[in-house]
């Protein structure tokens, strides 16, 4: 019987050592207050922000201050808003002049009905975002082709959809996550569309290094006490994982108990 | 001076530096990286770096965001 090693479970990214593999987005949140809250109840080492013009007056309070507040958070502006590949590098510059961090979450859906990412743009601005020095981790379609294509150009990880943006339909994209996993030799972290912490366990469960998350917990009824059950959730799928599920039945029962002679005397 | 700051015509008034402008706005000492004319303007030279006449500003800053 394997036994789980007593080494910290560690993932790396970019050459990044992380212990949480729960990534956590910080929009849509009521207040700064809870969404510090949270941050801080999912244990997260990697937090997503986003680039946005300063307006006249200055009607929002600063989010960089509470987050490098809480210490021990790499923060991963994200391209949002970009239509092409162009505006994601532009819009990668600004966010590392900003954060100080070179993670960049390449994001590039110029349909706002759907929010699809552009594989084509998407690998574009990947490619050049690389050879710039950046860690780059793409929202992504989830293709395997693509996958493999954005790997080979040297991407930090790969960021796979489990169902579209906000949507709350959860792994949508089971099947073509696992064959992502099957040849992934960089971090899956399901990325968009996941909205229970069983849809984060399932995804750890099926191999996949991290997931993030945002809208499910910022659109939840209690965002800090969700935080906390999408760590452990996130915890109990890898642990999983590790261990290694059961074979699946061939659809026939195999009894957990004997079946027979139960009042009779065990022979010696 | 007439500038175009986020897209929009601004009058400003403090354009001896790009500080001077910010401070003029109400984001001075806030976290916000400047472009001046498609160029990203450092931190360390935001104070050094005057205005000129019909000069294209953006300012933006980090949100929530996922």
């Amino acid at each position: 019987m394997k036994q789980q090693g007593k080494v910290q479970d560690e993932w790396i990214v970019g050459g990044h050592r992380f212990s949480s593999r729960l990534l956590i987005g910080t929009g849509k949140f009521q207040d700064a207050e809870t969404m510090v809250g949270a941050v801080r109840a999912s244990g997260t080492q990697i937090v997503t922000v986003a680039l946005r013009r300063v307006g006249r007056i200055p009607q929002e309070d600063d989010i960089l201050g509470p987050l490098q507040q809480l210490g021990g958070i790499t923060l991963m502006p994200n391209t949002s808003g970009a239509r092409n590949a162009s505006e994601a590098i532009r819009a990668a510059c600004l966010g590392r002049e900003l954060s100080g961090s070179s993670f960049v979450k390449v994001e590039i859906h110029p349909n706002p009905h759907h929010l699809m990412p552009d594989p084509i743009e998407t690998f574009e601005a990947a490619r050049i975002l690389v050879a710039e020095g950046f860690v780059v981790m793409p929202y992504m379609p989830a293709d395997p082709v693509l996958a493999k294509r954005l790997e080979d150009v040297g991407c930090a990880s790969l960021m796979p959809l489990g169902s579209a943006i906000g949507s709350g339909r959860g792994l949508a994209t089971a099947g073509m996550l696992r064959l992502i996993l099957r040849d992934a030799r960089i971090p899956v972290i399901v990325d968009a569309g996941l909205r229970s912490p069983s849809e984060a366990a399932a995804a750890l469960e099926m191999g996949c290094d991290a997931v993030l998350v945002n809208s499910a917990v910022a659109a939840s009824g209690d965002p800090v006490a969700m935080a906390a059950a999408f760590a452990q959730a996130v915890g109990a799928g890898r642990n999983a994982h590790r261990a290694g599920l059961m074979p699946r039945g061939g659809g026939t029962a195999i009894a957990t108990s004997p079946l027979t002679a139960f009042l009779s005397v065990e022979s010696p | 001076m007439n500038l175009t700051v986020n897209g929009e015509a601004y009058e400003a008034n403090q354009v001896e530096s790009v500080t001077a402008l910010l401070e003029e706005m109400g984001v001075g000492g806030r976290p916000v990286v400047v472009v001046l004319n498609d160029e990203v303007i450092p931190a360390s030279s935001l104070s050094r770096c005057g205005l000129r006449e019909g000069d294209r500003v953006e300012l933006f800053r980090l949100v929530g965001g996922g």
